[in-house]
């Protein structure tokens, strides 16, 4: 297709004054990828995919869109198209007149933006609420109408920064799966900016996860999930996310609450340790970490158990409703494969 | 209701009072120059205006006068305004320097103009066109020039009231939006065109409306710097009315004169509302 979407930031530096919000981003998107950015609030999504736009000056970096560098160039002239979190319709336009903007910006003919517009909505389902205004709409149908407008001129970017995160829990789930068909179907290199987890791991080919204006670690959902880079990320990823303990790990063997248990194989050397499970690798059973049953969440399919380990509460997540009240004393138990280690001073993992 | 009655009666008496008093005035012929002919005269006075050179040429000045003037403050309140928004620094300084003249008596600010800016010689203007090299203009006292001055003087106290509206209603409008507009592709000024103009239409037709009632009713300023002359060189309507009845003593005839200007008012404000309803 003409337009390929490959997206390239070198080492982009932006600063508020003497507070840095990003330090060195160093990003790849092939074509066609859906790409999520994927952090706390705070953490510099937002400012990286508005520098993407070019709506925000940089201090250091450059941008390159398919090979051309673009860092300097105005967002009209980058063919990059953006959803905003608040959608930004033109208040004084109909939906129609909202959709047709961009073409109608660079003069293509009436007939032809005729045609796009009513594609375009129809694509997104709101062709029946063209003679609209903004107000008039419901978030989710001005949701639909910021999608429509971005789509209309076929860019080569689509930048989304948090779109769903303005819809009821519902019509979020319905809108993820259509945006990802939408994408799918457009062929168009995505970008999306969202701090919901699940949200990232379900729709995104591939995720960067931000901490604190820099990039910790980028994969495919799959592989985060399951070897997640820093104990940060390992307790941002998952629903609930990992359990973190601190460990002691000496000849082999590993000390968990000065309960002894069989080391993992990427133990490496001896000292202590973060020790990493996640809720759904963990079992109740008769031997184990002793721990005292201190809520029980029953979500209908599955059920959350929190357990005061040594005075700290970890979670324990299972499909099978289990035998235990609040307050019960119980084990859990886990196997070696399903810890993980991380350096207590770095977080950053350990790997036998 | 008894309650009300003395405020009641205090409003009638202040108001509704003295236009029956100046609409019954208009139907009389009261020359005090000429007392033997007053009696009542009907249409008369409302009848004479029509053959009135006078009167055409000053209804003409006050077209003049209030097209120009409510037109300059659009455009240079807007024009600051914009100006304005763009230095990160010192706007509250400029907002409030935008006040002083808005506040100063129109009465003031026509001295203030006729003896220190626009008088010959001493004045700030001829200073410096003298100091260009330029030639020395009498401002006021030119026929020619008395317009384009008391023009300038209404302007010049005016404009600060319209950029601080046009100031207020642009540093309101939504940033996200004019992102997402450079995104589509939008020139700056296609944004202003099809972006910030009609966002801020509502607060551009507040100021044309507010502005035009008070052209049209202009005086103080004009009667400080001219007096309405050189001869009838700035002599808007309000001026004829007022130079009818107090100079010429020709109460009838100026009241009549005050009537035609009221119902110009009245008419053009409800036009100009009733415009702004439709959108
Ligand atoms: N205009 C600004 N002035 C000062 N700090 C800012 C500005 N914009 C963003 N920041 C800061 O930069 C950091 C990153 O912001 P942002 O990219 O919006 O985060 P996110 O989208 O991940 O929530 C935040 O700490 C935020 O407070
Ligand atoms: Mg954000």
């Amino acid at each position: 297709m003409a337009n390929a979407g490959r997206v390239s930031m070198r080492g982009i530096v932006k600063r508020h004054g003497s507070f840095t919000a990003l330090h060195g981003i160093d990003l790849d998107i092939a074509p066609g990828e859906f790409f999520a950015l994927l952090g706390p609030s705070g953490s510099g999504k937002t400012t990286t995919l508005r520098i993407l736009a070019g709506l925000e000056p940089l201090d250091a970096g450059q941008v390159m869109l398919d090979g051309v560098d673009v860092t300097a160039r105005e967002p009209g002239e980058r063919d990059v198209a953006m959803v905003f979190q608040s959608y930004a319709l033109y208040p004084h336009m109909t939906v129609y007149e909202n959709i047709a903007f961009p073409l109608r910006m660079v003069g293509t003919a009436k007939g032809e933006t005729d045609r796009a517009v009513k594609d375009a909505a129809a694509k997104v389902h709101i062709d029946h609420l063209l003679a609209r205004r903004p107000g008039e709409l419901s978030g989710g149908q001005q949701q639909r109408c910021a999608l429509a407008r971005a789509i209309v001129r076929k860019p080569r970017l689509f930048l989304l920064d948090e779109p769903l995160s303005n819809l009821d829990a519902k019509l979020r789930l319905e809108t993820r799966v259509e945006l990802r068909k939408l994408q799918r179907a457009l062929g168009v290199t995505a970008v999306y900016v969202t701090h919901d987890q699940e949200e990232a791991m379900t729709i995104a080919d591939r995720v960067a996860v931000f901490m604190d204006g820099r990039i910790v670690q980028v994969g495919r959902p799959q592989d985060i999930f399951a070897r997640p880079a820093t104990s940060v990320v390992a307790a941002f990823i998952g629903s609930p996310p990992m359990n973190l303990l601190p460990a002691d790990l000496r000849d082999g063997e590993l000390r968990v609450a000065g309960v002894p248990l069989p080391a993992p194989r990427m133990a490496g050397r001896d000292g202590p340790i973060t020790l990493g499970v996640r809720p759904a690798a963990l079992r109740i059973a008769e031997r184990g970490l002793p721990a005292r049953v201190y809520l029980v969440e029953n979500l209908g399919d599955t059920t959350i158990v929190d357990l005061d380990v040594a005075g700290q509460v970890i979670k324990l997540r299972t499909e099978q409703a289990p035998n235990v009240r609040e307050g019960d004393h119980v084990h859990v138990a886990f196997a070696p494969e399903a810890m993980h280690v991380f350096d207590p001073a770095t977080g950053q993992r350990r790997e036998g | 209701m008894a309650l009300f009655l003395p405020a009641l009666v205090v409003l009638i008496v202040t108001t509704s009072a003295p236009l029956v008093y100046l609409a019954w005035t208009s139907l009389e012929r009261i020359d005090l120059s000429m007392p033997w002919l007053s009696g009542f005269a009907g249409a008369g006075n409302y009848l004479q205006m029509g053959a009135d050179p006078r009167f055409w040429h000053s209804l003409w000045l006050t077209l003049i006068y209030t097209v120009s003037t409510v037109v300059l403050q659009v455009l240079l309140g807007l024009g600051l305004a914009l100006l304005v928004l763009r230095i990160p620094k010192g706007q509250g300084i400029l907002r409030v320097a935008a006040i002083l003249p808005i506040v100063l008596a129109p009465v003031v600010v026509g001295l203030f103009w006729r003896t220190l800016v626009l008088a010959p010689d001493v004045g700030l203007v001829d200073v410096v066109t003298r100091a260009l090299g330029l030639p020395s203009y009498n401002w006021l006292g030119d026929p020619k020039l008395a317009l384009l001055s008391v023009i300038a003087i209404h302007t010049w106290q005016w404009t600060p009231f319209a950029f601080l509206v046009m100031l207020a209603s642009l540093s309101s409008l939504p940033p996200d939006v004019f992102e997402a507009a450079r995104i589509d592709r939008a020139s700056a000024w296609q944004r202003f065109r099809y972006i910030t103009l009609p966002l801020i239409r509502p607060a551009i037709v507040i100021v044309v409306i507010m502005r035009t009632m008070i052209a049209l009713s202009a005086f103080a300023a004009i009667f400080a710097a001219t007096g309405g002359g050189p001869g009838t060189a700035t002599e808007i309507l309000n001026l004829y009315a007022y130079r009818t009845s107090f100079s010429e003593l020709n109460l009838g005839y100026g009241a009549a004169l005050a009537m035609v200007l009221l119902a110009i008012t009245l008419a053009v404000s409800f036009v100009m509302f009733r415009a702004r309803r439709a959108r």
